[in-house]
């Protein structure tokens, strides 16, 4: 095991292979007050990658309802389960992670799940946390709660599926951290399916190999994001690449949201991978869940984003995502703008950050009706 | 989680302990009349052959490790025929594991030779070592199921599945082929290409690489909580990465087994060290 520094958890730890970080890495955020499970980006992902024999119940994208959906079933209770129980409440994570915990002669604690395991794609969806009493009203966080939770692969800095592969068929391309199974090299062999925590390396009964989200490389190499971000009708996405905190830069909107603004936290990051899927935060939630899964500085994610409208710039990377199909490379706020630019400093995009308000009068004259305000 | 060191001193241990193993038993392969490749699981011919009982070993060396293999035994016989040498490997498995499911495994043997045999230098009973290059035959139950019963479909694997269309339904082949990953880029592990036999080479652990060539063949059947694989190959042929032998040498075999009932695959199996195996004349 070679010793790595992982800035999630704010200390080195072990990992199979020496730390090489990628010339940059992939990242993505997605605002979890806006997701309303629609399933269109499930739905475009599966249509433009998963659409061949012994892929009909492989979702390289899902959105699942918390805290009672799963896909596969149970996937995070059942390693956290494993994992057993740690405290994570400051920078530094003094508990295990899924390395630290492995098993004698294994690399990575991990399981396989069981073949139906992913027969319930949508198990628990809309579920609440439990039943409302009679005459109970609003308060915040919300007595009783659900939220949606949209995953992909999170092209971890330190995966767990390239860790526990025993003949390197898993890679991490330099150009851009997005990792992929070499599908010749391959054999089927599951290892990946069983160490990744977040259970999204996927057997293919009929290639008998394993397969995965392979973030959309050909778009990213083109300069475009995902399919899952740009077909997002919530504009919930952003996608594009995050910088380690100490080569930050503050015009790269998912540095911002991430590292400055703090607003957006990893999937599990106790679990020493450094996904780099970064998630705001449902503010209705109880913050004891929360920081369970998205680690300690949850309540300050949610505060911060509470007054976004307080930070100009946090506003302006905010009002970025869903706006334009090509990856934001930098971003200003310029007056009422914000702008976003391509790797070669292109303008692409230009958001107003205040809509224009009409006021109109309540009756309309020309067509004889009264007008509601019913949206 | 076993350290570097750890892994070394365990692979030093279990080799050593295999090569006492080595020593008692050694396999001669007596020359029967029958010519051509070598199949029948239940042919009179093996009878002249005496069969080995040899120890199978739990996997230690490299992560993931294995510490209790399912079987124990592989009970092996050898013949040649001057064209062909032949290996009938038997061993008890109740449960006969030829679909594969993401939990689910097939099972699997393999019989290992050195490529080119130094007496100072064996290779690796391990998957051969750098500089140490070796011939590993497998065969995969799923792969025999396959010939037998032809490709898998979705309908068998998951007989209530409902699906709209596939992509090469409605494309030309070639539009269709990106939907169809490993398989559209022939990785050899996804189906058969004539035989149940994988012919692969490699040079240690994570190096197995299924040869250009595919020579070797085989049958397996199973009956009765019992699983017989015939695996054969030719001995003198103009390919590299092939023992040459001939009736008359000399050289060391080694044997791997998966039992997929019991999760077994990859580097979770059970392995043998080298055998003496002598052709007669």
């Amino acid at each position: 095991m070679a010793k790595v520094y992982n800035w999630q958890i704010g200390r080195e730890m072990d990992y199979p292979y020496e730390a090489a970080r990628p010339r940059r890495q992939f990242a993505m955020v997605m605002d979890l007050n806006k997701c309303i499970a629609c399933q269109t980006c499930t739905v475009a992902c599966k249509t433009t990658w998963t659409a061949g024999r012994g892929q009909e119940y492989m979702y390289w994208n899902n959105v699942e309802s918390k805290p009672y959906g799963f896909y596969p079933l149970g996937w995070d209770v059942r390693i956290l389960e494993r994992l057993g129980v740690q405290t994570m409440d400051g920078p530094v994570y003094r508990g295990k992670t899924l390395f630290d915990a492995a098993p004698e002669g294994e690399r990575v604690l991990g399981y396989l799940p069981d073949d139906l395991d992913y027969a319930h794609p949508n198990i628990g969806e809309d579920d609440s946390a439990g039943d409302l009493a009679q005459g109970a009203f609003l308060q915040m966080p919300h007595m009783q709660w659900m939220y949606y939770l949209p995953r992909i692969c999170n092209h971890c800095t330190y995966p767990a599926c390239l860790g526990a592969c025993p003949r390197q068929s898993v890679y991490k391309r330099p150009e851009d951290g997005i990792v992929l199974v070499d599908q010749q090299r391959c054999r089927g062999y599951r290892e990946c399916v069983r160490g990744c925590p977040y259970k999204k390396t996927y057997f293919n009964p009929m290639t008998r190999v394993s397969e995965k989200c392979i973030g959309c490389y050909p778009a990213v190499e083109n300069g475009r994001q995902t399919q899952c971000t740009v077909t997002c009708i919530g504009k919930i996405r952003l996608q594009g690449f995050v910088s380690v905190p100490d080569r930050l830069r503050e015009d790269n909107p998912i540095d911002y949201i991430v590292h400055i603004a703090r607003v957006a936290r990893p999937l599990y990051p106790q679990f020493g991978l450094e996904p780099n899927v970064y998630y705001i935060p449902p503010v209705h939630v109880p913050p004891a869940y929360l920081a369970q899964m998205f680690g300690w500085d949850v309540e300050r994610a949610i505060a911060n984003y509470r007054r976004a409208r307080e930070d100009k710039r946090l506003l302006g990377a905010l009002l970025l995502f869903g706006a334009t199909p090509e990856i934001i490379h930098h971003y200003r706020v310029e007056g009422n703008y914000t702008i976003g630019y391509d790797e070669n400093n292109a303008e692409i995009v230009r958001v107003p950050l205040r809509e224009p308000i009409f006021l109109r009068p309540a009756y309309d004259e020309r067509h004889r009706s009264w007008r509601t305000n019913m949206t | 989680m076993a350290g570097r060191s750890f892994a070394l001193v365990v692979a030093a241990a279990a080799l050593a302990a295999a090569q006492a193993v080595a020593a008692q038993s050694e396999l001669a392969a007596p020359r029967i009349a029958q010519p051509g490749p070598i199949l029948d699981p239940g042919a009179a011919f093996w009878k002249t052959a005496k069969e080995v009982a040899v120890p199978m070993l739990a996997q230690t060396a490299v992560p993931p490790l294995h510490p209790k293999p399912a079987v124990k035994e592989l009970r092996v016989r050898a013949v040649h025929n001057g064209q062909w040498l032949a290996f009938r490997l038997q061993w008890n498995d109740p449960t006969r594991d030829d679909t594969m499911l993401t939990d689910r495994f097939g099972d699997q043997v393999a019989v290992q030779l050195p490529i080119e045999l130094k007496k100072d230098a064996m290779p690796s009973p391990m998957m051969g070592n750098p500089g140490g290059r070796v011939n590993i035959l497998q065969w995969r139950a799923a792969f025999q199921r396959d010939l037998a019963e032809g490709e898998p479909e979705v309908r068998k694997l998951y007989p209530y599945a409902q699906v709209d269309v596939y992509p090469d339904q409605v494309l030309r082949a070639t539009d269709a082929r990106p939907y169809t990953g490993a398989l559209g880029l022939d990785n050899p592990v996804s189906r058969p290409r004539a035989s149940p036999v994988l012919d692969q080479m490699a040079e240690g652990w994570g190096t197995m690489t299924v040869k250009t060539e595919q020579e070797a063949d085989g049958r397996g059947e199973w009956a009765n909580g019992v699983w017989t694989v015939v695996i054969t190959l030719p001995l003198a042929t103009g390919t590299p990465n092939t023992p040459r032998l001939s009736p008359g040498a000399s050289t060391i075999a080694a044997f791997a087994v998966w039992d997929g009932g019991s999760g077994e695959v990859g580097s979770r199996k059970a392995w043998s060290s080298w055998l003496p195996l002598r052709l007669a004349k």
